[in-house]
């Protein structure tokens, strides 16, 4: 499973949650796979989806969370896990599509084939799931859903053979339908 | 700046709609942040792009947010700063310390001390400092701006040397 597989698969799950997907392909994946007004792109600041939807999340405790995340996004913001399982937020789950490299930039490594992202989730106070296939990742999500969070579901994916086009919305017109949408 | 004056501060932004109070502490404001933990409105964040994560998902949300730094997080902000909050135009009240424009301060304020006023003239952050005798005033001009949709920046000189 490559990450716009994986990226289906959750998009042929997903009812009325909250999107916030990280920078680089995985908004790219999302946006031609299921646009939604509920979905918060990032365009730039690396690192920072799952502190985007951390706020989000502490806001609308009744709505559900999702945060689309990388392997090199996670990392530049690690300090991020810790302050989300401290908090102990029900309403998010965090997906990590980990192919141990930054592919939006060309495929250099992280780190994360070394030190497993999910151990220092599982030591913040995260659920961990681990999922290779599509059908784990179907069932596991599913399951998820329905579970007290911070939840971590790790995604093992092999690189991409697709690139995406890019956002074709401007930033404030992702912000301006997103707060409405969240707002009704 | 006196305690009583930063916990006035606090309480004025609060009762005018701000909900979170977000950021990194500095003991230049130390007392303003101790009012936001007593009335649980505070979270710390481990670095200041974090806290302008977490702010902003607040204020996308529609609960208004200041971030709170030092001068120092002000510099590891510049980025998040220009490609969050100024490309989606989300606005956010930045209360930020101000060291090193005092002789003999700690080293490692002095260069970041010196520059901070042409920074945050150079990535265009509205700003002013706040004293005792013009923080209402500021705080009201803060508010007012936010509530346009633009991002601006209070400034707290460290007026001790510590």
């Amino acid at each position: 499973m490559d990450r716009e597989e994986a990226i289906e698969v959750i998009c042929s799950c997903i009812t009325d949650e909250i999107v916030v997907s990280a920078n680089g392909f995985i908004s790219r994946d999302l946006f031609s796979i299921l646009d939604k007004n509920t979905n918060f792109y990032m365009i730039g600041s690396m690192g920072l989806a799952s502190s985007i939807g951390l706020g989000i999340a502490l806001k609308n405790p009744k709505k559900q969370v999702i945060v689309f995340d990388g392997d090199g996004n996670v990392l530049m913001n690690l300090g991020s896990l810790v302050t989300i399982g401290s908090l102990k937020v029900r309403n998010f789950i965090h997906i990590l599509f980990d192919n141990h490299i930054h592919e939006s930039t060309g495929g250099q490594p992280t780190t994360s084939r070394q030190i497993k992202i999910e151990n220092i989730a599982k030591e913040s106070n995260y659920k961990i799931f681990s999922v290779s296939t599509k059908k784990q990742l179907k069932a596991v999500f599913e399951k998820t859903k329905q579970k007290k969070g911070p939840i971590l579901i790790s995604v093992k994916i092999k690189r991409g053979k697709n690139v995406n086009k890019r956002i074709t919305l401007a930033p404030i017109e992702i912000k301006t339908r997103f707060m409405k949408s969240i707002s009704k | 700046m006196k305690k009583i004056i930063q916990q006035k501060i606090f309480h004025h932004l609060l009762k005018n709609n701000i909900e979170n109070f977000i950021g990194v502490p500095d003991s230049t404001f130390k007392f303003f942040i101790d009012e936001g933990i007593k009335m649980n409105k505070t979270i710390i964040a481990n670095r200041e792009d974090e806290a302008i994560g977490i702010a902003a998902g607040m204020t996308l949300s529609n609960s208004n947010s200041v971030v709170f730094m030092q001068n120092a997080g002000f510099a590891n902000s510049l980025s998040t700063i220009t490609s969050l909050i100024d490309l989606y135009q989300i606005p956010l009240i930045f209360v930020i310390g101000w060291r090193g424009f005092l002789k003999n301060d700690a080293p490692e304020h002095e260069k970041i001390g010196k520059i901070q006023p042409e920074l945050l003239t150079s990535i265009k952050l509205k700003n002013r400092v706040i004293d005792e005798t013009n923080w209402k005033q500021n705080c009201n001009w803060a508010l007012n701006n936010i509530k346009k949709n633009t991002s601006v920046a209070l400034i707290i000189r460290g007026d001790t040397l510590g």
